[in-house]
């Protein structure tokens, strides 16, 4: 299992943190995600019905349960994850598949790396809580991670993914993806996608 | 996400190496990278045929389903 040094920026103190990308999600991922996020998750749909926040506004990833996830694609050579781990706890997953293809006309039928499931840590959510998030860059590296991948399996950067609608703008405008429009076949999702010149754009920004 | 990696000898016929190459230009991939990929996908298949499920072909317009037969 491979691992690389990260930094992710604490809000708090406006200071970049060390942290871990590893190749992988392994028991003490989900076990983070069901004895501190899940907890945090819950605390923060307890404030947001309190305050009256209606119910499509909530996280839409609320029911994802990241042990069956985990179990259900563990060992797929088709299906590599990921998490980064910082401060001793994990911050985010991802599960991504290199088997889907292209969409966007320039690059139909060529491979890429389809992002599957992508989660940052509750506590790391700008507006899900009344607290300003507690570390940034956790969802940018994830995405930069796909896109490392694709490039070292030689589809050339080109990464796509469904988008949970509170997620579109940041996909659209952050990481500069294609917006493809409502894809019937995936619950009405969003389908962006990126081509081997926005992922250069996207890594030479440096987020 | 570099991961060490082992390497081979492969033997094809003209054929294969045909088909091989047709895919490298056809998917803009190395001919490992196609290999690997075809890997990935008949590990995948193997997985889910062995839970019990069925792998089919769909014609897009008609819906029409054949079923694939893996040995």
């Amino acid at each position: 299992m491979s691992e690389f040094q990260i930094y992710l920026l604490e809000v708090a103190s406006d200071a970049p943190i060390e942290g871990s990308l590893i190749e992988g999600i392994t028991e003490a991922n989900v076990n983070d995600w069901e004895d501190a996020w899940m907890p945090a998750l819950a605390r923060a749909l307890q404030q947001l019905k309190e305050k009256g926040v209606d119910r499509r506004l909530w996280p839409q990833s609320r029911h994802w349960d990241w042990r069956r996830k985990a179990e259900a694609f563990k060992g797929l050579l088709a299906a590599p994850s990921f998490s980064i781990v910082c401060q001793g706890m994990t911050q985010g997953l991802m599960i991504v598949e290199t088997l889907e293809s292209c969409r966007l006309l320039q690059q139909k039928g060529k491979p890429l790396v389809y992002i599957q499931y992508l989660e940052t840590a509750p506590w790391n959510r700008p507006g899900l809580t009344t607290e300003r998030p507690r570390l940034t860059g956790v969802g940018t590296l994830l995405v930069r991670a796909a896109i490392e991948l694709s490039r070292s399996e030689g589809f050339g950067g080109r990464i796509g993914l469904h988008s949970l609608p509170q997620a579109n703008a940041w996909y659209a405008n952050v990481c500069g993806m294609s917006d493809l429009g409502i894809d019937p076949t995936k619950e009405n999702l969003r389908y962006f996608e990126m081509t081997p010149e926005q992922a250069d754009a996207f890594i030479a920004k440096g987020v | 996400m570099a991961t060490s990696k082992k390497t081979m000898t492969l033997n094809l016929t003209d054929a294969e190496m045909s088909a091989l190459e047709e895919l490298c230009e056809k998917k803009d991939l190395s001919k490992t990278a196609v290999l690997r990929q075809a890997l990935r996908l008949y590990q995948a298949v193997e997985v889910r045929a062995e839970r019990g499920d069925k792998f089919f072909f769909e014609d897009e317009k008609t819906k029409e389903k054949a079923e694939v037969v893996m040995l």
